[in-house]
């Protein structure tokens, strides 16, 4: 309970809620679009092999988490470390050992948390299909997965902003559509 | 024993006067608090903070302030004893405002 106190607490001076919303969002939907942009693709291409789209996929969905956690982490603490420095100079104090300090380093780890783990999940959940289903019927389910998560985010987004949640899901689908459609467009030239 | 203990602090914006004011009222010795803004900038802020209790002791009040982010600036007054003694007007006060 402590522990979770703790959290809210970092998470309040340190401002971050904002950030990782932002930070989530736009990294569970480049995990989302990417998956179903290789499930698409795996299936333009023809003849789709299962273990090529799971390779395929978890290996862009380790990519994507490890560059977001590495990329985010370093970027936040770089970020982070600059505004603490500024703050110190304001009040003529070292402010490392302070809870300014400890919730900036939470923000840096969580950011990068954040930033690696939201695409790998969302990538992660679109191909679990073909784990369980024949090749077939797993293409169908995990674009249907990819959409609605696609979906999801953008409901997200619009109660965030307080606004039309089924607008904006409607928003973040058509995105996906649109690859969707273009990739199966590259199939009928072809 | 301290009663009451006034400080003149200088914060930063965040932890706010409110999660201040929470984390010093749940200090041993400590029975109310109260935090004042008197002066804000860009990045920080300068706060009254008024402590009344039993017995508070000055260094955990320090400490905690620190361990905040915060830094007293001074400490502007101080009532000690079985019983709080306000302060008295004295022909003093007044040649010295003069």
């Amino acid at each position: 309970m402590r522990f979770l106190e703790k959290i809210r607490d970092y998470t309040r001076i340190s401002g971050f809620a904002p950030i990782g919303r932002r930070y989530f969002i736009k990294n569970a939907f480049d995990g989302a679009m990417t998956s179903l942009g290789i499930v698409v693709g795996a299936y333009v291409a023809g003849d789709p092999n299962p273990f090529f789209i799971i390779s395929a996929g978890l290996g862009a969905s380790l990519a994507m988490g490890l560059s977001g956690l590495v990329g985010a982490y370093v970027t936040e603490e770089a970020e982070r470390t600059r505004e603490l420095e500024s703050l110190e100079r304001s009040m003529l104090k070292d402010l490392d050992k302070s809870v300014i300090g400890r919730a900036s380093r939470f923000a840096s780890l969580w950011a990068g948390m954040v930033d690696g783990l939201s695409p790998a999940l969302a990538a992660v959940g679109c191909l679990a299909p073909f784990f369980l289903f024949p090749i077939t019927f797993a293409i169908q389910l995990s674009i249907v997965i990819a959409l609605f998560v696609l979906f999801l985010l953008g409901v997200f987004l619009g109660k965030v902003s307080s606004r039309n949640v089924f607008l904006h899901g409607m928003k973040l689908l058509c995105v996906g559509l649109i690859l969707t459609f273009i990739l199966l467009a590259v199939k009928t030239i072809y | 024993m301290i009663r009451r203990l006034v400080l003149d602090v200088l914060k930063p914006h965040n932890p706010s006067i409110v999660d201040l004011s929470k984390e010093l009222s749940e200090l041993d010795g400590v029975e109310g608090v109260n935090i004042i803004t008197y002066e804000i900038d860009q990045k920080v802020e300068n706060v009254k903070i008024i402590l009344g209790g039993s017995n508070i002791d000055f260094e955990t009040v320090k400490k905690k302030l620190e361990s905040l982010g915060a830094v007293i600036h001074s400490v502007d007054e101080v009532a000690a004893g079985t019983r709080i003694v306000e302060e008295v007007g004295t022909p003093q006060d007044k040649s010295a405002r003069l």
